[in-house]
């Protein structure tokens, strides 16, 4: 398989806290790879970075050919890479419809197209592909509703809905089950296997090692903001260093 | 009292606050920026107005100004918008970086400058003195009519054309990418738009309205002083639009209706003593504080000023 994602030596300093110390990982196109590590491992910084959020002091990122360090977010996004927030971000007075619209490109984002009307026919587009992706979250029902009004778990999965609508080659989700109820969960499972089927890249940041030790084919073990190991979930579980490092004494349930 | 010279003033003032009121809403309630020099944009068109259509300085008089190109009022009013465009241009580039309270301190900062730099530079336009008689537009060529009304109106569309035109765009999917920069912008970033596009067309394409409505505020009042353009002006303009409910351009105008309402009310009454009408300038001052907090406790005209859903209709 392809490298899509090539991870190579980067390392981010905050003061005094090497936050992600020589993390060289890849992920290969269309594989769906967990990243698990305990807290302040260095996960989501590594999100940031290579979402261009922070500038690694140090390494590459590499989105097939495209360097991504030095790069703007938003073109860091046009190239196709989307990301979840582990605190879910939404555009809270618009409603749920409106914030995957917003998410798109638009000919009416031109002021002059605005004025004139010329990209009613565009729009309708956009609002039939936003109906079919908050379906696929679960949430047709509220298409109309304000982001406000909606729960926590809600508001993952519009944020997920938000992102694929930009049809991204690859997407990393920050704790995606964080506060999501188990139904929800579910779904949300039954979205990233039918995704996944269907080509997209995924790497998950997760602490619930149940949803994802069940949903990936591969994990990356983080510590101290390097990758200590990687390999199959079978092979994770029974591993005694990341046991030692992260699931701690008991084993198999230590989210 | 004469009530019909009143219904004539509000209509005129409105108008042009009206138009400030709603270039402020497109950049604060529609785009989330904090302008609080909203006078400065309306100021420099006016005086560009000025500067554009005054004959040039003679040496028998007592004015200081330098510049007087003495062209006609159209090309006043021309450039009185792109006054507007270059003062948004200079300003804006270096402050819609800032966020939130950065931004308001800095642009109050730019508005303060420019009314110094009035006040004190003389060979501008005479300083504090500032230029009186300025003659209205076509004043001669309109003489069967009341001047008085022709203005009321010329502002009035003005105003409905700078409505259209806002309305449009805060209904097309730019006015929900503002939106969604003001409600998160690092939401908007990661999802491949550029914010800063966004902050800086929107602070370049409305400044110029302000920039116009100036030239009508010279119109009206037929001469410009350093006096007319203080932070009042921005402040009158803010409580407008808080009074009215930020995001709705109907509630803006609703807001500053209100306020100028208010204001010429108060103007009009026949005071008999110059002490009684001191006092009635602080009460107004005070009574219009009152009004702004009644209105935010209890939001009578919410039900009217709700900004439209955009996507209902599809």
């Amino acid at each position: 398989m392809a490298e899509l994602l090539r991870i190579e030596s980067v390392s981010k300093r905050f003061g005094g806290l090497q936050a992600v110390d020589q993390c060289s990982f890849s992920v290969n196109r269309g594989s769906l790879v967990g990243l698990i590590g305990p807290n302040g491992a260095g996960k989501s910084t590594l999100f940031n970075l290579v979402s261009g959020l922070h500038g690694p002091e140090a390494g590459s990122i590499r989105l097939e050919s495209d360097e991504l360090v030095g790069r703007a977010p938003h073109e860091i996004a046009g190239l196709g890479l989307a990301r979840t927030f582990q605190t879910p971000r939404s555009f809270s007075t618009l409603s749920c419809l409106e914030n995957l619209l917003a998410s798109v490109p638009s000919r009416g984002e031109q002021i002059t197209s605005a004025i004139l009307g010329t990209y009613r026919a565009g729009e309708r587009e956009s609002i039939a592909a936003a109906r079919q992706h908050l379906e696929l979250v679960g949430l047709q029902g509220r298409a109309d509703d304000r982001a406000d009004e909606l729960s926590g778990g809600e508001l993952r999965m519009l944020e997920v809905a938000r992102q694929l609508m930009r049809d991204p080659k690859i997407l990393l989700l920050d704790e995606p089950t964080a506060g999501v109820t188990p139904t929800l969960q579910v779904r949300l499972t039954e979205a990233l296997k039918q995704l996944h089927a269907g080509g997209l890249t995924v790497i998950v940041v997760e602490h619930n090692l149940g949803f994802l030790l069940n949903l990936v084919e591969r994990v990356v073990v983080m510590v101290k903001g390097r990758v200590l190991t990687q390999g199959e979930p079978g092979s994770i579980r029974s591993d005694p260093e990341v046991i030692n490092a992260y699931l701690g004494r008991r084993g198999g349930d230590a989210a | 009292m004469n009530w019909g010279q009143l219904a004539i003033t509000v209509v005129t003032v409105v108008s042009i606050l009206g138009v400030l009121t709603l270039v402020l809403n497109m950049q604060y309630g529609h785009a989330g920026m904090i302008n609080f020099g909203v006078v400065a944009y309306f100021a420099v068109g006016a005086y560009a107005y000025v500067l554009v259509t005054q004959a040039p300085p003679s040496e028998a008089s007592l004015d200081q100004y330098v510049i007087g190109l003495g062209l006609p009022p159209w090309a006043g009013l021309i450039g009185a918008a792109l006054a507007g465009l270059v003062f948004a241009a200079i300003t804006g580039w270096p402050t819609l970086r800032l966020r939130g309270e950065y931004l308001a301190l800095t642009t109050f900062a730019f508005a303060e400058v420019f009314h110094s730099f009035i006040v004190n530079e003389q060979r501008f336009a005479n300083g504090t003195r500032g230029l009186v008689g300025v003659p209205r537009p076509y004043r001669e060529t309109l003489d069967f009519v009341d001047y008085d009304i022709v203005l009321a109106i010329g502002a009035l569309v003005f105003l409905i054309v700078v409505y259209v035109i806002f309305e449009r765009i805060v209904k097309s999917p730019y006015g929900r990418a503002l939106e969604a920069l003001r409600d998160d912008e690092l939401a908007l970033i990661t999802s491949g738009k550029r914010s800063r596009r966004f902050r800086m067309e929107i602070f370049l394409f409305t400044a110029p309205f302000a920039g116009m409505a100036g030239a009508f505020y010279v119109w009206y009042t037929t001469l410009v002083i350093p006096d007319l353009f203080t932070a009042e002006v921005t402040f009158i303009v803010w409580i407008a639009l808080v009074l009215g409910g930020e995001g709705s351009n109907r509630g803006a105008l609703i807001g500053i209706t209100l306020v100028t309402l208010f204001e010429e009310l108060v103007r009009a009454i026949p005071f008999s003593t110059i002490r009684a009408a001191q006092v009635a300038a602080e009460l107004e001052v005070a009574a219009l504080g009152l009004l702004l907090i009644i209105f935010l406790r209890w939001q009578p005209f919410a039900a009217w000023t709700k900004a439209p859903k955009r996507v209902a209709r599809s």
